[in-house]
Formats: C-alpha cells, sequence, structure tokens
C-alpha cells in the first residue's frame, strides 16, 4: 500500500469521524440529569420514568430545544440503593454539571439525595405522590402533596356515606405520615376515632403518634388484616384506605377477592396503584376498586390522546436498550414528569437563563402549563397546583373517572392543619 | 260530543302518564339529569314500584352501555346499543322510554355513556335489593337481605316479613331475622326495639355491634334504664360470640399458614433434611412451578409469546371457555411437579453431585444457580410480576358460625396432608423410598449392598424438587408469581427444617404447623396484650407500640423464639441419628 493510499484513506477516516461529530458541536447543548433506579426492586416502576422523560426531551428538542439549545440527557442508574442515589446526584451536579435533574421515586431516595442538592445549589424535579412535610428550594414538587390525592379521596367517600375507615399501608415513611394526616383530618370531619380502623400507636405522654395497619414490603400473609376488615366492615358504611406499595397488593387482594369482600360492601382506595402497577396486578380483582391520581390514561381531552399517541409512537422508534415496548400505559407520575419538564423550559425561557436561582424565581412566580392531565401551575412553595381525579379501576387495568376536583393548591404542611 | 270525548280520553291519557310515570321513564329522567344528588332522588323513586323490567336497563347503566344521546335540536334522549357492529363501528340504538329503535345507527365512542357513582350504584342496588330478595342466586340474596337490614329503613319490614314466611333455606332465615331485628331497631315503640335486641342476642349477631353500640349511646342519653340493660346484655353475647369466632378464625388461619410453610418446606426437607445439600436454589425450584401453573393457565386461554434473549417463542393456546378452562390448575398441578422434578434432576447432574462432600461448596454453587435461574425468568417472562387467576373453585368461601373459610385455604390443608402423607408412604411404603432411605443413612454401605447411590440420589434430588414445584403452583394463588418469588420463602423453608430437625419429615410438619399458628396468634392477640406489655420495664411502651403492628411483631417473634429454642435444642424437634450428618 502506498504512502499517498494510507493518507488518502486517513483523511477519509478523518472526515467520517469529523461528520460523526460536527452535529454535536455545531450546536450547543444543556445537560440535564435523569437520576431513576433502572436496576433493583423499583425498577419496574422507575424504568417508565426514564422512559417518558427521554421522549419528552426528544419532544422538545425537535421543536428547536430550550433557549436555542437542545437537552442532552445524562442517564444515571440509582439501582434502588439509597446511598448510591446520592453519589450519583453528586456526580451529576459535580462532574457532569446538569442544569436541572429529574428523579427520584421512592421518599427515602429523595431524602437521602436531598443534602447534595441543597449543598450544590442544584434543582431536583420530584413527579411521584408524597407526604409532605417538606420544603427545599432545591425540589420542585410536581409530585401530589397529600391534599392532593388522600384528603380528595376520603372526601368522595364521605360524600358517598362512608363512615368507617380502615387504614392500611406498607411500613415506611409515606404511608405513616399520610396516615397520619389522614386520622386529623378524618377526625376534623367529625369521624369518631372508633370508627378508624388499624390501631394506633402512642407516645408516653399519650399523644398519637402513628395510625393504621402496616405489614413490611413482601409481606405475603393477609389473612389476618382481611379477617378483621370483615368484622370491621360487617355493618356496612366502611372502606380501606391503602397505601400498601408494590406486589403485596396482589396478595392482599386476592385474599380481600376470597373472604367475599367486593367495592361495593366496603372499597378500597388505594394511593400506590396506578395504571402502571396494573401491568403486574390481577386486575380483574380490583374492579370497582377506587384510586386518586391527578391524572388517569383514561382522560378524554385532545391534549391527552395526543400525548399517549405521542408517547406511543416514540415508544416503537424508540432504539433505548431493553426498552419495554409492549402493554405500555401512561399513568400519574409519568405525566407528572412530563409536566415538569416543561414547567422547567418555561421557568428557564421566563428567567432567560438556566441559572438554578433565577428559574427559582421564575417558577415562584407563577407559570403554567396545560398538560395531559390539564392545567398545572407552579406555586411560591415549590409544589404545583393541579386537578384531581377520582376513577374506579377497570377490568382492563384502567380508571374510569368518578369525579374530579379542579385547580387544588398543593400544600405540603398538613399536620397539624385539621383540628376540629 | 265525540270531540268532547276525544279531549277528555286525551287528557286521563296525560293524566295516567303524568301519574304513574313508567319506571323507563324515570330511569331516562334520572340518566339526563345533571347533578348526581338529583339523580339519586329520581331513582329513589323506583324503589317499592318497579319490576324485574328494569333490571336489564340498570344493568346496562352499571356497565356504561347506556348512551345518552343528542338528536340536534331536541331534547337529550337515552339509548341502548345493540346488534352488529357495521364498518363504522355504528349499532342500532333503541330508545329506552319508547323501545323503539332509533333511525339513525350510532357509534359507541362518539357517545357519553351516563354516568354513575358509588353512591348511585347503591341506590340502583337499593332499588333491585327489593326484587333481589326473592332471587335465586343464594348470595345475592343474602347481599340484599343484608343491605336492607344495615339500612334500617323502616318502611322496608313488610318486604322482609313477607319474604320471612316463605323463605326455606336456613341461612336466609337467619340473615332475614338479623335484617329484621336491625330495622327494627329504629322502630318507635319501646316494645318493639327490646324485642329486636333480645333476638340480635340470641342471633349473637356480629353485624349488629355498631347498631346496637347506636342504641346504647341513645338509651343512655335519654335515660332509658331497660332499653339501655338489654343493649348492654346484647352488645356482651355479641362480644362473646366474637371471641370464639376470633378464636375458630386463628385457629383456622394457623392451620392453613401452617400448611403452606409445610409445602413449601416440604422439599427442603428432603434435599436438605436426608440429603444433606444446602439447597439455596429451592426458592427457584418454586418459583419454576408457579410460573409452570402460569404457561398453563395461558395455554388453556389464549396462548402465550415468550422472547427469551431475543428468540420468539409463540405457544399456541386452546381456547378453552368454562369449567374446562378453569380446570387448567389441575393439570398445571402435575406438569409443575415434573417441570420442578426435571429441572432438579439437571441441577442434580450439572452442579450437585460432584459437591456432596463439600457442604460450603454446594451453599455457594446452589446459590450461585438460584441468582441465574432467577435472571432467567425475568429474561423469559419479563421483570414484572404475571398474572395467575384463580379459578372459581379456589376464589369462593364458606362461613361456619362466622368463620371465613376460604376455598382456597381449605384446598392448602387438604394439599399439604395429601402431600405429607404421599411423601411418607413413597419413603416408608415403597422400594423407592427404602433404596433413598438407606443412601441417605449410610452411602458408603449402601454402595456396597449393591445400590445405585449415583441414581438413587438424582431421584431424590428430583422429589424434593418436584415438591418444591407443586408448592409454588399453590403459591401462585394466593401471592405474586415473580422472578424473585422463591427469595421470599427459602427463608420460611430453612427456618422450618432447621426447628423440625433435619432429617425428619415429622419434624418439618409439626415445625410447620407451630410456626404457622405462633405466628397467626401473635398477629391476632399482641394487640390485645399491647396493654399488659406497656407494665414491661424501660422497654414497655415501645413494645406495646410494636404489638400493634401485628404482622411486623408476629415475625419478630417468631424469629426470637427459633433463636431461643435452638439454643436449647441445636438439632431441632428431632435430632436425627444418622452417620452421614455427622
Amino acid at each position: 500500500m502506498s504512502p499517498t493510499r494510507i493518507t488518502s484513506l486517513l483523511s477519509v477516516g478523518a472526515l467520517a469521524l469529523a461528520s460523526l461529530v460536527s452535529p454535536a458541536r455545531a450546536e450547543e447543548t444543556v445537560k440535564v440529569g435523569v437520576l431513576h433506579s433502572l436496576s433493583g426492586t423499583m425498577a419496574i416502576s422507575e424504568t417508565s420514568l426514564r422512559d417518558v422523560l427521554l421522549f419528552t426531551f426528544d419532544e422538545i428538542n425537535a421543536k428547536g430545544g430550550v433557549l436555542g439549545k437542545k437537552i442532552e440527557p445524562v442517564v444515571v442508574d440509582g439501582a434502588s440503593n439509597w446511598p448510591l442515589f446520592a453519589e450519583k446526584a453528586k456526580q451529576l451536579l459535580e462532574q457532569d454539571k446538569v442544569a436541572v435533574t429529574f428523579g427520584c421515586w421512592t421518599s427515602v431516595s429523595r431524602k437521602s439525595v436531598l443534602p447534595v442538592y441543597e449543598k450544590n445549589n442544584g434543582l431536583l424535579f420530584y413527579p411521584v405522590q408524597y407526604e409532605g412535610e417538606e420544603e427545599s428550594k432545591n425540589v420542585a414538587y410536581t409530585a401530589e402533596a397529600v391534599n392532593q390525592q388522600a384528603t380528595p379521596a376520603v372526601d368522595y367517600l364521605l360524600a358517598q356515606g362512608v363512615k368507617k375507615f380502615y387504614l392500611l399501608g406498607s411500613d415506611y415513611v409515606y404511608p405513616q405520615t399520610t396516615n397520619l394526616v389522614l386520622l386529623e383530618y378524618l377526625l376534623s370531619k367529625g369521624v369518631p376515632i372508633e370508627n378508624i380502623g388499624g390501631g394506633f400507636r402512642k407516645d408516653a405522654s399519650g399523644k398519637i403518634i402513628s395510625a393504621g395497619k402496616y405489614t413490611p414490603f413482601g409481606h405475603t400473609d393477609y389473612q389476618q388484616i382481611v379477617a378483621e376488615i370483615k368484622q370491621f366492615s360487617a355493618g356496612g358504611g366502611a372502606a380501606v384506605v391503602s397505601t400498601l406499595n408494590g406486589d403485596t397488593n396482589v396478595p392482599f387482594f386476592k385474599e380481600y377477592a376470597a373472604s367475599g369482600l367486593t367495592a361495593e360492601s366496603c372499597p378500597v382506595v388505594s394511593f400506590s396503584i396506578s395504571e402502571d402497577e396494573f401491568r403486574g396486578l390481577p386486575a380483574d380483582k380490583l374492579v370497582g376498586q377506587l384510586g386518586c391520581w391527578t391524572y388517569f390514561q383514561s382522560i378524554k381531552s385532545p391534549a391527552n390522546k395526543k400525548f399517549v399517541a405521542d408517547f406511543q409512537a416514540w415508544l416503537g422508534k424508540s432504539t433505548v436498550p431493553g426498552i419495554v415496548k409492549d402493554g405500555r400505559v401512561t399513568c400519574s407520575p409519568m405525566v407528572l414528569s412530563y409536566d415538569g419538564v416543561y414547567l422547567w423550559k418555561a421557568c428557564v425561557e421566563k428567567a432567560g437563563s438556566f441559572d438554578v436561582d433565577k428559574v427559582r424565581e421564575a417558577w415562584k412566580s407563577g407559570v403554567s402549563f396545560d398538560g395531559p392531565g390539564g392545567k398545572v401551575t407552579t406555586q411560591p412553595n415549590m409544589h404545583l397546583t393541579k386537578n384531581v381525579f377520582i376513577g374506579e379501576t377497570k377490568a382492563d387495568g384502567q380508571f374510569k373517572i368518578l369525579k374530579s376536583f379542579d385547580n387544588v393548591y398543593g400544600e405540603p404542611w398538613l399536620k397539624g392543619k385539621f383540628t376540629k | 260530543m265525540r270531540k268532547t270525548f276525544i279531549v277528555i280520553s286525551a287528557f286521563l291519557a296525560g293524566f295516567v302518564a303524568v301519574f304513574a310515570e313508567a319506571p323507563q321513564a324515570i330511569i331516562a329522567r334520572a340518566a339526563v339529569a345533571k347533578s348526581e344528588k338529583t339523580q339519586g332522588e329520581i331513582l329513589t323513586e323506583l324503589m317499592g314500584n318497579a319490576d324485574e323490567s328494569i333490571l336489564p336497563l340498570l344493568d346496562a347503566w352499571r356497565k356504561d352501555r347506556l348512551f345518552l344521546y343528542e338528536a340536534p335540536a331536541k331534547p337529550t334522549s337515552v339509548v341502548l346499543l345493540d346488534g352488529a357492529k357495521d364498518a363504522q363501528g355504528a349499532q342500532q340504538a333503541t330508545d329506552i322510554i319508547t323501545g323503539k329503535p332509533l333511525a339513525v345507527r350510532l357509534v359507541a365512542d362518539d357517545l357519553n355513556a351516563a354516568t354513575h357513582s358509588a353512591n348511585l350504584r347503591r341506590i340502583m342496588k337499593a332499588v333491585l335489593d327489593l326484587t333481589d330478595l326473592s332471587s335465586a342466586n343464594p348470595a345475592k340474596k343474602l347481599g340484599a337481605i343484608a343491605a336492607i337490614g344495615q339500612g334500617q329503613q323502616i318502611e322496608k319490614l313488610p318486604a322482609l316479613e313477607k319474604r320471612l314466611a316463605v323463605e326455606t333455606d336456613p341461612r336466609a332465615i337467619k340473615a332475614l331475622r338479623e335484617a329484621l331485628a336491625l330495622v327494627r331497631l329504629r322502630s318507635p315503640d319501646a316494645a318493639v326495639k327490646l324485642a329486636a335486641l333480645k333476638e340480635l342476642e340470641a342471633l349473637e349477631s356480629l353485624a349488629s355491634t355498631d347498631f346496637v353500640k347506636t342504641v346504647i349511646k341513645d338509651a343512655a342519653a335519654a335515660k332509658d334504664e331497660r332499653l339501655l340493660s338489654a343493649a348492654r346484655s346484647a352488645l356482651q353475647a355479641v362480644e362473646r360470640h366474637r371471641t370464639v369466632v376470633d378464636f375458630g378464625g386463628t385457629l383456622f388461619r394457623s392451620l392453613s399458614l401452617g400448611s403452606i410453610l409445610i409445602i413449601v418446606a416440604l422439599g427442603l426437607a428432603i434435599t436438605f433434611g436426608l440429603m444433606g445439600v444446602i439447597n439455596m436454589a429451592h426458592g427457584e425450584m418454586i418459583a419454576i412451578g408457579a410460573y409452570t401453573t402460569y404457561v398453563v393457565q395461558n395455554l388453556f386461554a389464549n396462548g402465550l409469546a415468550l422472547s427469551p434473549f431475543g428468540f420468539s417463542i409463540g405457544l399456541p393456546g386452546l381456547h378453552a371457555t368454562g369449567w374446562w378452562r378453569e380446570s387448567y390448575f389441575l393439570f398445571a398441578l402435575p406438569l409443575s411437579f415434573l417441570v420442578a422434578a426435571a429441572a432438579g434432576i439437571l441441577l442434580e447432574r450439572g452442579v450437585i453431585r460432584f459437591l456432596y462432600r463439600r457442604p460450603l461448596e454446594s451453599l455457594l454453587a446452589t446459590w450461585g444457580v438460584s441468582l441465574l435461574l432467577q435472571q432467567l425468568l425475568r429474561l423469559t417472562f419479563g421483570a414484572n410480576n404475571v398474572q395467575v387467576g384463580s379459578p372459581a373453585y379456589l376464589s369462593g368461601n364458606w362461613i361456619v358460625g362466622d368463620v371465613l373459610l376460604g376455598w382456597n385455604r381449605v384446598f392448602v390443608i387438604g394439599f399439604a396432608t395429601l402431600i405429607v402423607v404421599g411423601v411418607w408412604l413413597v419413603l416408608t411404603r415403597t422400594s423407592v423410598g427404602l433404596l433413598i432411605r438407606s443412601v441417605t443413612q449410610n452411602r458408603s454401605m449402601a454402595a456396597c449392598m449393591g445400590v445405585r447411590t449415583e441414581r438413587v440420589n438424582m431421584l431424590t434430588f428430583a422429589l424434593g424438587s418436584g415438591l418444591a414445584g407443586l408448592a409454588g403452583a399453590f403459591l401462585s394463588q394466593i401471592g405474586n408469581v415473580g422472578p424473585s418469588l422463591g427469595q421470599s420463602y427459602v427463608v420460611d423453608s430453612f427456618m422450618v427444617v432447621v426447628v423440625g430437625g433435619v432429617g425428619d419429615l415429622v419434624g418439618t410438619v409439626i415445625s410447620g404447623l407451630g410456626i404457622g399458628s405462633f405466628d397467626q396468634f401473635t398477629q391476632q392477640y399482641s394487640p390485645t396484650v399491647a396493654g399488659a406489655l406497656a407494665n414491661v420495664p424501660f422497654v414497655g411502651g415501645a413494645l406495646q407500640n410494636l404489638a400493634q403492628d401485628s404482622a411486623v411483631f408476629g415475625k419478630i417473634l417468631v424469629l426470637c423464639v427459633i433463636i431461643l429454642f435452638l439454643q436449647w435444642r441445636p438439632s431441632g424437634l428431632f435430632a436425627a441419628r444418622s452417620r452421614s450428618l455427622d
């Protein structure tokens, strides 16, 4: 091979390389972090959020990006490991210098990354319903606060003539805190304490520090609890308020159905079961049971129809390794992630800068976005005003919307707020 | 004259139409009403003056098949769609008031279905309850009776009394008496109230608790001593009965949990107990059984498409229906045994036979195998849980003296008994059993006597794994089927076998039942003793709160007791006297 040949080959190679690299160089990008568990126990839920985020970035990039810059996602895996979440957050903020992060599902992962974001003055968008009692200037809570899910659901049940409430949950911070708030709320609504089932735990002074019945993650034996609910509901007018998480719902609902309890004799309203969770649950056992979210896939609005269709089309074409394409649905945490990206875009555009302090000021000034679940508006307390829907489970794993509450203000501080 | 007659008759017809509105018309009026409250009020009018003819309409309403049709420049009409769909998806529409088909064909997706909330459905139910009282379906009838009782509407008394006079089913008679007594608690007549309380006391009605408590509150406020004492004594009788029911229920639940523990541990009692292999992959054998059930279920239904490692495999389904489809579980049981046994043979031939004399290595190797199998299941069936439905014969219940006996639980107790007896017969009454026992007691001596120990090992391991597979088939009926199903049971299995005494089936049975009962009784009674626990020095408060979380407390206490027990008897309940374990 002659030297000229080699040079020409090399130059061709260099050209090819340059052509590969050049588009990325020619346009400026803004780095955005995605911090979800893509492996481990939470991967089933959190991978859906990564998918919807990547979809949203593509959608925005196709329309020119944010402030003329394309979004460049930096996806990291929290691996359902809470200390690892903090390390990955540190990496995103200190090495990758992302402008904003979308991430976390469990409250414990949020609590573990919180100090990292506060120290580096980063900005985290958190999309999953949570227990409140927190308000950090470094977190934009697109999530449902307790008064955007639990209390509207209870209002609905009270309006339906339910007089007795059995509180049941998985044993961790979200159910425990939510049930305490609910206890105060129910008492303030005139429900006598003997009509609240599940038991109470008190501190030395006799103050109730925990209400309801709790089971550990992965619990399989719900015989005794269902027998208790059966007696609790024997006189009619009872409902179960469930914050059971993930797959413990399967043995619970199987036992529930086998004991002859039905949605008519004693409805269960669950706060942790959305359309996405139904992919692993026996939906036929849950027909008629209730859910409460700020979005249901069954919402009949043009915006939602377009969102669902676009997401499915994106999935079909997606080349993300290992992405699940069949049987996908959309659910509230996914839509709140989607809304979050657009709200961030709107805030950046209003502020004219990616600077976290300026973006926050824009957020606090009140920015709106018309999402698939209706209009969402940012609030000075870093939460969102949004619509809340009560839905009833259908056999195909979708919800039929029974009632909606429009523009509910997100209020994180609820403990001690309800008094008789 | 003739003209006058026509006018009068037209007037009369209008009069009749206004004052005896057809139930269909009432339903149509309710369906188009604006607010849920008005809808409820209109539907309430149907109570008592509706016949069976409205059943299909209310049913359609509840199932979202009652549609509102807004023809241009006409009031909204309420229609039912039926018949075949044409190319545009349109169906024939029938106006429910006239019962006549409309000129236009309509598409269901373009129309709004009449809305309904749980509250409205409850009113529809109340309407139907009165027709349901004479239903041929016993569950429906009992539900209707209970609903009327809980509603406590005096005006429904005659309907109940009429029914009681002709009822023959003893369960329905009891329910009717209970419902009558509950409704009579609202009677203005003091004597009727007292009699109702007496009746509830005699019936020991658990459902009446809240209602009797209300009576007590009212009587105390009104200082009515006679009523108060009668109500109190009724409540006492109910509470006494509740104690008995709770105890019976706990006993039954103990048996059922014990049976589950026995089923999951029995296979391990053979592989670990008899053969001495610390088999960490036991849980995955359970999972294989559960997934086999899932596959069989889908084969009976519409087939299954799997894509392990990028290959796509499509299994055709039988498209069975009705009883035939429900019987899939009976086929799944032997199949899950066979599939898990085959997996066991592979595991034994591939890994374990090289490690018989090295228990620690076998522990690590089988743990590795367990991780591999989990990933394999994940790749084949996906990371999400899969759904295994319960056939109808496993999803009902019996109520015996207010104790709830779920059919799946009764089944597991019978099933456990059957396989324990079966395994015992195999081990003690067959030549294979004799060989298994001889090899596990002294391998070298058995080999000297001409027993093909390699082969016996393989068979024993297959038996143990097959039993784990059976356990999996059953567990698919009460819990999750997912790749990590085995992990949640492997610890329990080891616990049962170790407590029972390695190498003894009787030990496994007793320890399974013991652990199950201990767990259930702590769950049931720990909130009751929580108050007493408060008196424990230093940790009293914490213990009291912990005891409220009965499910967690039960588990903690079981583990503590097992630790203490093993301090006392390190080799379990029944210590095996076998040289192979020395």
